[in-house]
């Protein structure tokens, strides 16, 4: 509602209304809430109500299961400060932001009509350049452009189309009248965690967004995944998401859209242009794909023909663009809409090509290469925000060179004023607009907060789509800068209320349809590799804690340090590079770093609980070196981390589906679980071994139960080894996981054809001598022959895989 | 002017590199009423597993080519007949700097010649201060842009050192600026930062030259290396006029165009991604001989 609409009712006799009682919208800002004569907008009244109802504390439990919720999934994003990068929790401002479904419908209106003038404008600047010859862009704002590339000239995409998914960035004026301040035509970001917000929110007020109408998300993300599937063409070629890997600040988004769209994810490194064609590396050799939504800026898509320093993109990509063999949303060089100094021209080629007004006007922009507007900006300097002209960041993302003409002190401005003068055409200015206002729940209170609306458009086979939601961001303190959420601004769901009930949907399929199945050996290599080095990494982490165990245990019942078994022990430990004199040493550290660092690449094929549970370890580890000692403390320590592995394990062997994935991790396991044994076996059952190393070994190797039930009481070094070595149903011995391996081996790629690959012939020749080897034949040299023959199964794999 | 031309690169890599591609840019172009490519072929060892070729943003040709199995060399040889016939250098009609920019903003096109892309600065030619206000020098004896460019041309080349190892194929312009040495790459940065900065169009031209031998002696077989001159928009009517200022010549029928561009990455004659740590050796020779017509 805008602010010269008839006063409307507060209802009256309601009880629930005490949430209102302090809110004082600011002085000459449009408030989101409440109108400009301080009544509750439509659609806010059940929330306020409902909520001033509920007790503080009810509250507070409602908002924390929103946040339980956000952490559960793992929801973060990253943060750059300095010199590094951290992942931060979610900053959910618990309130929806509520918008009527009349005015959304002006808005979505607006947006259709936007997102296919920024598709003409892209056509024509790679195109026939109609805009530029006809004076409606100044041909340097594209020529010096660096989003302008001119290896795409005249690149027709496939699918006929440029844009396929786009974002805009909102902000209602003082006027009530919503502005566009901003086109995201690169790489948008943002309606995956619109979707997380939603479902967040919808954990502490479930209630309400059952009763209040809200339109769902759902249909608009099944109607691009159509599009996506629709522009693959054949049902044998793929579509795929394309990031610029873990380090991006969005990658957890990235990983969650692939997995909520059941799509994969694939990074540069994973892609080969062959023939003209791209492909993607997998276990099963190169596979096709013909569609991509890159996350990637598309300089870095291809260090051939693009930025030559790009070291995450695919050389010749741009030659399969040409060959036309894969459809690419956004196309390259789309970003150039994003520019700032474009958007003081959008009404004029608004006009010239529809032939009216935009329905949703832009922020007022004045590119200052023209005499005219560079005096007009001059004169204004104090209601303007001024910055680089070929910039695509949003103003109040980019304090540093955008800064409003109010905020300079005198020797800034004159510094500006200059730099205006002397080289206009490097500036736009933009007319500095005040956001309005949104609540937002603070200590039991509401409070007004700056906030800018990001909406998403997709482009469907009936025109295009819009989000009806989207994702508000929301400024910690009333200043516009501080909505950004790399500057702690926070972000909020945005409900779309209805009168009348609305369309429930899901992205389940369709009951009446086939159930589609994607077929299976398409795992990336690098996929493989880091699951692989997962299995191998966590199993790592068990064989050492384990030792560790023993070890404390051992320590503190003993009065001498210098006891012959606890310096094997040391020895043993010092050369796997873990420190014995303390609990938790850096090695043991690094393997859990490792180990999250290798889950981080393949967060889209892994379970959020595993995830969880692996982050929990870690935590725990890091928590226990700073305090921890060693000796008792360390072994019940120990005794925890266990309990943790065991957690995770379960969860990877429990709930994980039996893909290729899955299989490259348990191999992984199993090598590494092969070689911890034979080397521990061959260190402490050796001949020449110190007092008490069978016992300790039959501990390390959780069997000392079953040596009892099966052998004596005292261990010898025959049962031992036949208990840990030989026993192919002891789950720790080395028979166990050459079996394991036998079956997990055979059933990789490669071995349909009936013929043994590589890797199945290395572990055949090592199965087959430790079958016809007894206990007594086994010493340090056959130890150490496992130990290299367990290393050439992990190189043949990775030979025939991951390369 | 007929000229054989034969061009040898040849790279040595420490040890075997897998796959690689890469875009080369060494076949002379077929430019109408100034240079003509009779015949022209590449010849590739080993034998490359793709080859394909197609024209880029300036219209340079471009052979892309792929290789999948393991190697340890990449040796190309170029090898074209090319007839030069460069019409003799007409009046100068060129306005004068502040004529230059109406003309400049009056041109309402994007097309590879359009003067816009050479404005702005580039990765080996940024705009750079020291090096405008050294061109400035230029500007103020000069009536018009093409006298302007003529004598910074001139002055280039007599305030350079003409130094093959002070530089190499990835120094800036600025860093030539500073040391006052180079070669014909550096000298041609050097100019177009320079002009740019004034606001002229400059253009980076690839080719070859051929050296004139001294009389009565033979020429020297493989002693000739790439070339590179620069291109300045002369206006609307003047249009695009070659300067050479490691010689302080206009580009004449001795010069050989294989492409143009905003600087040498446009046109380097061969980018790709090697998929190798350590450092390559590479060897160039350039031979152009005239043909008796």
């Amino acid at each position: 509602m805008i602010a010269g609409e008839p006063k409307r009712e507060a209802p009256a006799g309601r009880s629930g209304r005490s949430l209102l009682a302090g809110y004082r919208p600011i002085a000459g800002v449009t408030d989101e809430m409440l109108d400009a004569s301080g009544n509750v907008r439509p659609g806010w009244d059940m929330l306020i109500s409902v909520l001033s109802d509920i007790s503080y504390k009810d509250r507070t439990e409602r908002f924390g299961r929103a946040d339980q919720y956000l952490r559960d999934a793992g929801v973060y994003y990253r943060v750059y400060e300095g010199q590094g990068a951290r992942e931060r929790e979610w900053p959910l401002a618990h309130l929806p932001l509520i918008i009527s479904e009349t005015e959304w419908q002006d808005i979505s209106a607006g947006l259709e009509e936007r997102a296919e003038l920024l598709e003409r404008i892209v056509a024509d600047i790679y195109g026939d350049n109609m805009l530029v010859a006809r004076g409606l862009i100044p041909p340097a704002l594209i020529a010096g452009n660096p989003q302008f590339l001119r290896p795409l000239v005249g690149i027709q995409p496939v699918g006929g189309h440029f844009l396929h998914f786009c974002a805009f960035e909102l902000g209602r004026g003082p006027d009530g009248r919503w502005w566009v301040l901003g086109d995201r035509t690169q790489a948008p970001s943002g309606a995956g965690f619109a979707l997380e917000n939603r479902v967040a929110t919808t954990r502490a007020l479930p209630d309400l967004f059952g009763d209040m109408n809200v339109h769902r998300l759902a249909g608009f993300f099944r109607q691009f995944r159509d599009t996506l599937l629709a522009l693959a063409g054949d049902p044998g070629s793929r579509a795929a998401i394309l990031s610029p890997g873990p380090l991006n600040e969005t990658y957890f988004e990235h990983a969650w859209i692939a997995r909520y769209l059941g799509i994969s994810l694939l990074e540069g490194e994973d892609l080969r242009v062959s023939g003209g064609k791209v492909m993607v590396r997998t276990v099963s050799g190169l596979r096709p794909v013909s569609v991509l939504w890159r996350r990637m800026d598309a300089d870095f898509m291809d260090p051939l023909e693009l930025n030559g320093e790009s070291h995450i993109g695919t050389p010749g990509m741009v030659e399969a663009l040409r060959a036309g063999t894969i459809a690419m949303v956004n196309a390259l060089g789309s970003g150039i809409v994003e520019t700032r100094a474009l958007l003081a021209f959008m009404p004029r080629i608004a006009r010239a090509l529809n032939g009216s007004e935009p329905k949703l006007p832009s922020v007022a922009t004045w590119w200052c290469g023209q005499p005219r507007e560079q005096r007009h900006v001059m004169d204004r300097l104090d209601r303007m925000v001024v910055g680089p002209a070929l910039s695509t960041r949003l103003p109040f993302e980019d304090p540093e060179a955008t800064r409003p003409g109010s905020a300079l002190d005198a020797d800034e401005r004159a510094d500006l004023l200059a730099r205006l003068a002397a080289d206009g055409a490097a500036y736009a200015a933009q007319e500095d607009v005040t956001l309005s206002t949104t609540p937002v729940y603070s200590h039991g209170r509401l409070v007004p907060r700056p906030m800018s609306l990001r909406v998403f458009a997709a482009r469907t086979k009936d025109g295009w789509s819009i989000m009806p939601g989207g994702f508000a961001r929301v400024g910690r303190t009333n200043d516009a800068t501080a909505i950004a959420m790399q500057r702690g601004g926070q972000a909020a769901d945005v409900w779309i209320v209805s009168d009348r009930p609305v369309k429930r949907e899901t992205l389940l399929p369709d009951e009446k349809g086939p159930a589609r199945r994607y077929a299976s050996g398409n795992l990336p290599s690098r996929a493989a590799e880091n699951m692989m080095w997962l299995g191998r990494y966590s199993e790592r982490l068990e064989g050492t804690v384990r030792i560790l165990r023993a070890y404390h245990v051992r320590l503190a019942e003993a009065a001498d340090p210098a006891l012959p078994l606890l310096k094997t022990v040391r020895a043993y430990l010092d050369f796997l590079g873990v420190d014995a004199t303390c609990a938790v040493s850096p090695g043991v550290l690094r393997t859990i770093d490792n180990a999250t660092g290798s889950a981080g690449q393949i967060r889209d094929r892994f379970s959020p609980d595993g995830w969880l549970a692996l982050n929990d370890l870690s935590k725990t580890l890091h928590r226990f070196a700073d305090k921890v000692e060693p000796g008792d403390d360390a072994a019940r320590a120990m005794t925890v981390i266990l309990r943790k592995l065991a957690g995770f394990s379960g969860l990877v062997h429990e709930n994980m589906y039996r893909f290729t994935g899955w299989r490259f991790l348990e191999i992984g396991r199993r090598v590494e679980r092969g070689i911890h044994m034979a080397r521990v076996v061959g260190a402490l059952a050796s001949t020449k071994a110190p007092d008490g190393g069978l016992d300790m070994l039959l501990e390390i190797g959780d069997s000392v139960l079953t040596h009892r039930r099966q052998f004596s009481v005292n261990a010898s070094r025959r049962s031992v080894i036949e208990l840990l070595a030989l026993d192919p149903l002891n789950p720790r011995s080395i028979a166990f996981q050459l079996d394991r391996l036998k079956a997990g081996v055979a059933e990789l790629p490669g071995n349909e054809t009936g013929h043994l690959t590589a890797a199945a012939k290395e572990v055949l020749n090592l199965h087959t001598r430790l079958s016809i080897w007894e206990a007594k034949d086994l010493d340090g040299a056959q130890f150490n022959e496992i130990v290299s023959g367990l290393g050439a199964v992990y190189d043949s794999i990775s030979h025939s895989y991951f390369v | 002017m007929l000229y054989d031309v034969r061009l040898n690169l040849h790279y040595d890599y420490p040890y075997p590199v897998e796959g690689g591609r890469h875009h080369l840019r060494t076949m002379p172009l077929t430019l109408p009423g100034m240079q003509r490519v009779i015949a022209a072929n590449i010849a590739l060892s080993p034998k490359p597993s793709e080859q394909t070729a197609f024209s880029d943003f300036f219209g340079n040709a471009v052979t892309s080519i792929a290789f999948r199995k393991p190697h340890d060399t990449l040796d190309l040889t170029m090898k074209a007949r090319v007839s030069v016939t460069r019409p003799e250098p007409p009046l100068d009609i060129s306005p004068n700097l502040e004529g230059l920019g109406a003309e400049i903003d009056a041109t309402l096109t994007l097309d590879a010649t359009s003067p816009h892309h050479f404005v702005a600065g580039s990765l080996h030619a940024p705009l750079e201060p020291a090096i405008t206000a050294y061109a400035r020098d230029s500007a103020a004896s000069s009536r018009s842009v093409f006298e302007l460019a003529f004598d910074l041309c001139k002055r280039i080349h007599a305030d350079f050192d003409y130094e093959p190892d002070a530089t190499n194929v990835r120094t800036l312009s600025h860093e030539a600026f500073r040391l006052k040495a180079g070669v014909c790459q550096d000298f041609s940065h050097v100019m177009i930062s320079g002009l740019r900065g004034l606001g002229v169009p400059a253009a980076y031209v690839s080719g070859f030259i051929r050296t004139i031998p001294p009389p009565g002696k033979e020429r020297l077989e493989g002693a000739d290396a790439m070339h590179a001159w620069v291109s300045v928009w002369c206006g609307r009517e003047a249009g695009w006029r070659e300067f050479d200022p490691t010689n302080a010549i206009l580009a004449g029928n001795d010069h050989i165009v294989i492409g143009y561009g905003r600087d040498y990455a446009d046109v380097a004659p061969i980018v790709g991604v090697l998929r190798t740590v350590g450092r390559h050796s590479s060897e160039q020779s350039v031979d152009v001989i005239p043909v008796a017509e």
